[in-house]
């Protein structure tokens, strides 16, 4: 009980007398936590992005000409009753020639070249939000295409794919920001640590030599890390909730289209952050004191 | 409660202590001499495990020296009080606070650190220094405050390197009449020390350290 009295009490007269090189730290901690708690609202709200860009990405299920009503009824029944499938709509061979009309506007008389209607009818297929991913998408078009009366089933993949990979790429670069700010966190408390282990390195040969252990030397060291690496943390979300407010009040009332892709932020990452920044910051203060030896 | 067998100890290639033995019976007050360089600071860091023996073997109070642990070496520093030449006082303490440093470590509540730093204080006759802080007090008192310290936590072995270096022969004489009531108590005294006018005529065993190991023993 004595030695986390008098860690306490060395740590926290420590982190006083030397409270503009903690502030600092503090400060710079703070800032690398709040690139982190930015990157991390990043990696929550790619997902949200994507699917607020593919809600209405849809799969086209061309039909053979020669269909029978019985073959369509009993398609657009498989449809209706498929769970993946959000929503369903036929257009006929006649809608799709007063689209592809409406379409060509003034062009239109080109269509009058044609003898025959050379547009299939089709399904439209809206899949459910959490389904849009390639791989899955192309094993649902694949399983339609293999219907009794289905033609040919076409999608956006090229488009499906590219967004993917680009919501991927972020997501792993934003996690690679991440690591890189985490190690040197660590690193900016380490040095720190260092500095203050230096100072009183006098006075713990001194105590080495009165029978001190290990750990009676290094727990105000690490209490101070911990100190430092909390503070900085919670310095760090009180800015990423100030950020927050802004982009989701004051942002949004003058680009509205920014409130659709920003996510609720969940109230774990304030206290997140500050139990990151206190982890990290005693791994640095750990590896500042290093091996004690006698 | 201290014995050498056949030690050797080198830096690099320089061998300060070749092939030594001694025995320092429990309760003894033994004097270590010899010129500047002779090993007697060498000698003392091997008992308090600052050190290790190349070749040989060194017990202290059933330790051995050169099997010991790292995590162990705390547990033996308790039972041996060091007093240095250059003090060792932490300057941002106070004289007591410097003393009860040493009770700290044993994990002791504050009210019994308070009454046996407040003891060892009327001991060593500085009660009146106890928020003083080191540099405010001469050679003498910043002594005896470390003798206080090495004293407080009551150490079966109490080991001095050159304890009057820097006073005069007043002071010198206070020091060792201290040195004398601890061992009266039962603690083991290794004081080394170049200076003879210490040793001589107090009837206490003296060995003279020379040519990497113990030339002569004497009655001082």
């Amino acid at each position: 009980m004595n030695i986390v009295r008098y860690s306490l009490k060395t740590a926290l007269k420590s982190i006083w007398q030397e409270k503009w090189i903690n502030f600092l730290t503090i400060l710079s901690i703070s800032i690398a936590m709040s690139v982190i708690g930015i990157f991390a609202i990043l990696i929550m709200n790619i997902d949200s992005a994507v699917q607020h860009w593919t809600r209405n990405f849809g799969v086209v299920v061309y039909l053979y000409d020669e269909i029978t009503e019985e073959e369509k009824l009993k398609l657009k029944e498989r449809f209706d009753s498929d769970e993946d499938i959000s929503e369903v709509s036929f257009t006929s061979r006649e809608d799709a020639l007063q689209d592809v009309r409406r379409a060509l506007g003034g062009n239109a008389v080109i269509m009058d070249d044609f003898n025959v209607n050379p547009l299939p009818s089709s399904f439209s297929l809206t899949l459910r939000g959490d389904l849009l991913k390639p791989d899955i998408v192309m094993e649902k078009a694949q399983i339609i295409n293999a219907f009794k009366g289905v033609e040919d089933v076409q999608y956006g993949e090229k488009w499906l794919m590219a967004l993917h990979e680009f919501s991927r790429a972020l997501k792993t670069g934003a996690l690679a920001v991440c690591a890189a700010i985490f190690i040197a966190t660590t690193f900016i408390t380490y040095n720190t640590i260092k500095i203050f282990f230096y100072r009183r390195k006098d006075e713990i040969e001194t105590m080495k030599l009165l029978g001190t252990t290990r750990s009676y030397i290094r727990l105000p060291f690490l209490i101070e890390g911990f100190v430092i690496g909390f503070f900085g943390g919670l310095l760090s979300s009180g800015t990423i909730f100030a950020l927050h407010s802004f982009l989701t009040s004051g942002a949004a009332s003058f680009m509205p289209a920014i409130d659709s892709y920003l996510s609720v932020m969940p109230v774990a990452i304030y206290i997140l952050i500050p139990a990151a920044g206190a982890l990290m910051s005693v791994m640095g203060s750990l590896i500042a004191v290093g091996k004690i030896r006698y | 409660m201290i014995r050498f067998s056949n030690v050797t100890k080198q830096y690099d290639n320089d061998v300060v202590l070749k092939n030594l033995s001694l025995n320092v019976d429990k309760g003894e007050m033994v004097y270590l001499t010899g010129p500047s360089g002779a090993g007697k600071s060498t000698l003392l860091k091997l008992i308090y495990c600052a050190e290790r023996p190349d070749i040989g073997q060194i017990t202290v109070a059933n330790w051995d020296i050169g099997k010991i642990k790292q995590s162990t070496i705390p547990f033996l520093r308790r039972n041996v009080g060091i007093v240095f030449q250059d003090f060792r006082l932490l300057e941002n303490k106070t004289v007591f606070e410097n003393i009860a440093l040493a009770l700290r470590i044993h994990n002791l509540n504050t009210q019994t650190i308070r009454e046996q730093v407040n003891a060892v204080l009327r001991e060593v006759k500085l009660s009146q220094k106890a928020k003083t802080y080191p540099p405010h007090l001469s050679g003498g008192e910043q002594q005896r405050v470390v003798i206080a310290r090495a004293m407080v936590s009551k150490p079966t072995v109490l080991l001095a390197d050159e304890p009057t270096g820097n006073l005069d022969d007043d002071t010198s004489n206070s020091i060792i009449a201290l040195f004398r009531e601890i061992n009266a108590r039962g603690t083991t005294v290794v004081i080394a020390t170049h200076n003879h006018e210490l040793y001589h005529g107090t009837g206490r065993r003296v060995l003279h350290l020379n040519n990497k190991n113990i030339e002569q023993e004497s009655i001082g």
